[in-house]
């Protein structure tokens, strides 16, 4: 038997150290008073105990004793009377064995605990296994949405009280009641559209605008308030569809598994042989009602919808990039403050310019020029999508239409940069109330 | 026989609803005047309000209607109020729809009994004047005031008092503490634009002056955005029509100025 040579020791050597290593460091970083990949970069605000319990909720020591259901009820009926009331009159209360306050959050009052998905989970275990199993999809979906929070780079960086918000809807990764409102906890509350638009409105995600104008929408406007919503959503249930009808159909609580696009956020094969059986299955849901050939198109229609706003976006990408290479973004990288918790950024300070290169957090500490583009991409791009996948031929509209006076501005801004070449005044991006306060405080 | 009885029902009914020894109700109310001879608390308190004090005023009417027996359980509800406050579009009113309390408000508004007092978690979802106006206090401040959180100093114990109906005194206290902070930050990036231009904007021409103050309303409009967002827990307003966007005024600010500064060195 021969021996082998030696440059199989050496990188078998080097792996056997560095993959321990790895997984060391990772280890190491998420251990820190914040959470996530760059915990050890931030300290939490007091109100995420709440947006993500998991990660940071403390009970309140100063009530001791262990109570019974009965007990917990007697109490809070005087101290916080919403709570009991939405709890009698929920399925929890009326069950042959009620589920008590207890059964969710414990019974020893100095360790209370906020429940998450997996409490539910010991007696609705078929929708929490279908929520865990969005997982599998990668982004967009609610199982995985505090990560993506966590993760961010302008999560890690802004003042924490800032961006509380980002948490208030990324906590539906931990909280079942994001959909099914404590203390009622209702299905027919979650089948209704409006139980998604808390979190699902605004200039990325439209949801609950286009939904609105669409046909669909203006149906369960006008007729809405009549059905049954205690039923299944299920063919035949419901006159018109709504979030939940198409995305969860039967109730399944996993909302990744369909989807093509994933947010109109990056450009993606909509014809790759993954989202060919994602194609299928939404033909599948749209012949509820409609011929397939019907919903076939309406794929279609999306498809070209996107290739054009791909076509607008990639001018100003490319725009962008060339006054990036020909050093005349101003104020350049070096010139501006760099993101407090972005280490590489104030070794290498370089634009990021769009998805892959994750623009997605470069909205702040940016020329305007860049920002224009990121609204262009993030606001006008995504509504239009939104539109063109709801239904809401208005919005397509309207987001090509500010998509095209987005991309004049830019090119008359890249005009402007080009005329004004090198020439830099003294410089006033790097101090100022909020960027002082910004740079001590993540 | 018959139709003596149907002759003295009214009488009667009006004798079941008012008792005996007060005037007989009125239904339809003509001015305000009549309504305060037997509603004086209601006008005191009013009188404190911004209702009050504003042009124009904002009376019983305004917001009761004229019919008497309707005059409460109406009242109480959303539409009163969103009319003035600058309807469904505008971000008062929209901040609150898209907030959880409004969207269970939206679905199950036609479900609550509106005759009973607004106190105690009488409704599940609170309406504006559940909060604004709590247990039918007619100072439109005494409960929440709308502009607690333009204040500096912190949020009075009577106003958490309020979210505790339902809520655990730590959850609402956080809620408001994170709320006020987040708003100072939102409050720090305007002062740092309002800074630039001072320092600046004399040496700018009259066309990028005019462009820089329009960006500037720009911002305070997103800044009252910030608030209407914690205020309501309206999470979109705090960040997307909120934080980002000033972050962008900001940026556009400092660009207008460079650029002017970089065309005429």
């Amino acid at each position: 038997m021969s021996k082998p040579p030696r440059y199989f020791w050496i990188p078998l050597i080097l792996s056997l150290i560095l993959a321990p290593a790895g997984f060391w460091y990772v280890g190491w970083s998420k251990s820190g008073e914040g959470a996530g990949l760059y915990s050890r970069q931030w300290l939490p605000d007091a109100m995420f105990a709440y947006w993500s319990p998991t990660d940071f909720y403390q009970p309140v020591k100063s009530i001791t004793g262990s109570f019974e259901g009965e007990q917990c009820v007697a109490c809070h009926t005087a101290i916080t009377p919403g709570i009991v009331k939405d709890w009698q009159a929920s399925r929890h209360s009326k069950a042959d064995k009620k589920v008590y306050c207890s059964a969710c959050h414990g019974n020893n009052h100095q360790d209370l605990h906020m429940p998450t998905p997996e409490v539910c989970a010991t007696c609705h275990a078929t929708q929490h296994k279908q929520f865990s199993d969005e997982k599998r999809f990668g982004f967009p979906s609610h199982a995985l949405a505090m990560e993506r929070a966590l993760d961010t780079k302008h999560f890690v960086d802004k003042p924490k009280a800032e961006v509380t918000a980002c948490l208030q809807c990324h906590s539906v990764a931990g909280k079942c009641d994001s959909c099914h409102t404590r203390h009622r906890f209702s299905a027919a509350e979650a089948r209704r559209p409006e139980a998604c638009i808390t979190c699902h409105s605004g200039p990325p995600h439209p949801d609950d605008e286009t939904y609105f104008h669409s046909k669909h929408g203006q149906l369960y406007l006008a007729q809405g308030a009549q059905w049954d919503w205690s039923k299944p959503l299920r063919r035949g249930n419901y006159p018109a569809p709504t979030c939940a009808y198409c995305h969860m159909q039967d109730g399944k609580h996993q909302v990744a598994d369909k989807s093509i696009w994933k947010f109109g956020i990056q450009q993606v094969n909509p014809l790759s042989s993954a989202n060919e059986i994602k194609r299928k299955q939404w033909i599948a849901v749209c012949s509820d009602c409609h011929k397939p050939e019907m919903a076939a198109k309406h794929l279609t229609a999306l498809d070209q919808e996107r290739k054009r706003a791909w076509s607008k976006l990639y001018q100003a990408e490319s725009l962008l990039k060339g006054l990036r290479s020909d050093n005349l973004l101003y104020p350049s990288a070096k010139l501006r403050p760099p993101y407090p918790g972005d280490a590489p950024d104030k070794l290498w300070p370089r634009e990021a310019i769009g998805f892959f290169e994750g623009q997605s957090s470069a909205f702040y500490n940016v020329s305007p020029i860049e920002r224009d583009y990121f609204d262009m991409w993030y606001f006008s791009n995504l509504g239009a999508y939104k539109g063109a996948a709801h239904g809401d031929d208005s919005y397509v509209t309207k987001g090509h239409q500010a998509m095209d006076l987005s991309l004049e501005s830019i090119k008359k801004q890249a005009a402007t940069l080009h005329q004004l070449g090198k020439t830099t005044p003294a410089n006033i991006w790097l101090n100022g109330e909020y960027t002082d306060y910004n740079r001590e405080h993540n | 026989m018959r139709s003596f009885l149907l002759l003295l029902l009214p009488a009667l009914l009006s004798l079941g609803v008012h008792g005996a020894g007060t005037p007989p109700p009125k239904t339809a109310i003509g001015t305000d005047q009549e309504c305060v001879q037997c509603h004086p608390q209601q006008f005191q308190q009013w009188q404190t309000s911004a209702h009050a004090k504003k042009q124009p005023v904002a009376g019983c009417l305004a917001c009761h209607g004229g019919l008497h027996s309707e005059a409460a359980s109406r009242s109480r509800r959303d539409r009163t109020c969103n009319a003035c406050h600058g309807g469904p579009e505008g971000a008062i009113v929209h901040s609150y729809a898209s907030s959880k309390h409004g969207v269970l408000m939206r679905l199950e508004e036609n479900t609550y009994d509106w005759t009973k007092p607004l106190a105690m978690a009488n409704y599940r979802a609170p309406g504006c004047a559940y909060c604004h106006l709590h247990q039918g206090n007619h100072d439109a401040g005494a409960g929440v005031r709308a502009d607690a959180m333009n204040r500096e100093q912190p949020v009075p114990d009577g106003m958490r008092a309020v979210c505790r109906d339902c809520h655990a005194p730590r959850y609402t206290d956080r809620l408001l503490d994170n709320g006020n902070a987040g708003l100072e930050i939102g409050r720090k990036k305007v002062r740092e634009a309002e800074m630039l231009v001072r320092q600046a904007a004399p040496g700018l021409d009259s066309g990028y002056q005019a462009d820089v103050q329009r960006q500037l309303q720009t911002m305070r409009r997103h800044l009252q955005n910030v608030r209407l967002g914690a205020g309501h827990q309206s999470p979109d307003y705090q960040w997307w029509h909120g934080q980002p966007a000033l972050d962008g005024d900001l940026l556009r600010i400092r660009g207008m100025i460079d650029e002017y500064r970089r065309k005429h060195p």
